[in-house]
């Protein structure tokens, strides 16, 4: 039996299916986008400060869940950050990650965050951006 | 918009601890959490190769008490919050838990041992060839014995009644597996026992004991082993045999032998699934679990009480479990 034959259910979900996947760009500079929403996934496509982290960077993986079992409760933003990683919570239902190091830009977004607030706000303050009021 | 820089915050107090063979380097910039933390580090002569590293601040103006659990994953990163001011960053490919907690968490003695060791254990324990096995582990004369068995099958009360019967206490719920040259070491951590209220029909010791609220919300007692039954606790065994414990309604005792798929089935049960982003943690577990599996295992049935278990279980492990551990 390997790994993929464990009948845990997925409680941290770290498996949802990411059936919107944009690749942009060739060579290193490559930037990935993979979403369970497509909203999300052409948002996050087309923003600036993504393409400019990711041509800072050589190239950049965002993968971003839009997790509706997660609370969509508080809106406290709090930074953890410990060297290579930076972690954005908004209230507890959404968490982005940012892992400077391998250029990869995590999360979940609780189904109350719109869009906007994700592209203009959330994103630029994980990676270290100013956050547009 | 609050930001916690742990990388730029002076943590003064250092220590290197070590939980279920895992060396923890710890910094923090609070005393009493280094008290705390240093109470329930178990040092042992089996080492794993790798260690982890914790940061963890501590804000003494909140005293938010530990709230509901929040877990999410991606990659090689988990997060877990309980409630607003403790928060928790575990980077498995760094082998780092980097956390901000209230003041009322950090001297909460009980959640760092209940919850948060056996989950950074969980979690992190992947990255360092540490895989936790949900059974318990006794050891009697050098030799280990695992015992499995779902929920309720009487892991922890047969654990104390081993205890009292001349085994070594080593963990009742979760044991934490490495390997050691061509063999394997079991682990256990601090800890308490936890027996549901029945079991003070059959413990007399546990009447001078009081029910507690566990952490899962069940009404338990939830005693030191060594302190409460005056058992010897080791640290760290080498497993024997595994027993996979099931309970019956008729007063009798059946081993039967158990197949290494069966049990291979049943350990890779207790371990998260984990993305192709670790493979390398996948693959070091899955030879962890080859060897779990490739124990001399039974089926163990039992009906009655504890220490009629206990006696029928001890008799086999001296006479039948031993022949055949050196017949295979």
């Amino acid at each position: 039996m390997t790994d993929e034959a464990c009948w845990h259910p997925d409680l941290l979900r770290r498996f949802v299916p990411t059936p919107y996947v944009f690749s942009i760009g060739d060579g290193p500079n490559r930037l990935f986008v993979e979403s369970n929403d497509l909203e999300i996934a052409l948002s996050v496509r087309g923003a600036d400060v993504v393409h400019r982290q990711s041509s800072r960077s050589g190239g950049m993986l965002c993968k971003l869940i839009r997790d509706t079992s997660s609370p969509g409760d508080g809106s406290e933003l709090t930074i953890v950050s410990n060297g290579a990683l930076w972690v954005l919570y908004l209230g507890w239902g959404t968490i982005l990650i940012h892992d400077r190091e391998r250029s990869e830009l995590l999360g979940f977004v609780a189904r109350n965050v719109q869009i906007q607030e994700l592209v203009w706000s959330l994103i630029p303050a994980v990676l270290g951006e100013s956050v547009q009021q | 918009m609050s930001l916690l820089c742990i990388d730029q915050t002076a943590l003064p107090y250092s220590m290197e601890l070590c939980f279920a063979g895992a060396t923890c380097d710890l910094r923090t910039n609070s005393c009493e959490l280094a008290s705390v933390m240093e109470g329930l580090s178990i040092s042992t002569g089996d080492a794993l190769s790798s260690g982890f590293t914790m940061r963890l601040i501590v804000e003494d103006s909140s005293e938010e008490a530990a709230g509901e659990p929040h877990f999410r994953g991606l990659h090689h990163v988990v997060t877990a919050s309980f409630g607003r001011s403790n928060v928790f960053v575990f980077d498995i490919l760094r082998r780092t838990l980097s956390a901000g907690v209230s003041a009322a968490v950090a001297r909460d003695d009980r959640f760092w041992k209940e919850k948060l060791i056996p989950i950074t254990l969980g979690i992190l324990g992947s990255a360092m060839g540490l895989v936790p096995v949900h059974c318990a582990c006794l050891e009697l004369d050098g030799d280990g014995l695992l015992i499995a068995g779902v929920s309720g099958a009487g892991k922890s009360t047969l654990s104390v009644a081993l205890s009292e019967n001349g085994f070594n206490y080593v963990s009742d719920d979760w044991t934490y597996i490495a390997r050691r040259g061509d063999g394997i070491v079991a682990h256990g951590t601090s800890a308490p026992v936890k027996l549901l209220p029945d079991a003070v029909g059959h413990f007399q010791k546990l009447q001078r004991r009081r029910l507690q609220r566990s952490m899962n919300g069940e009404l338990a007692y939830e005693v030191d082993i060594a302190e409460t039954f005056g058992a010897r606790v080791e640290p760290a065994c080498e497993p024997r045999w595994l027993i996979f414990l099931e309970r019956t309604h008729r007063a009798e005792s059946t081993f039967t032998p158990m197949s290494s798929t069966e049990a291979r089935t049943y350990v890779s049960s207790s371990v998260e699934k984990l993305p192709r982003q670790l493979y390398e943690a996948r693959a070091a577990r899955q030879q962890t679990i080859e060897r779990v599996a490739l124990l001399p295992s039974w089926h163990f049935r039992y009906g009655g009480t504890p220490q009629f278990a206990a006696k029928e279980l001890r008799e086999f492990v001296v006479h039948a479990g031993r022949r055949s551990t050196y017949d295979r």
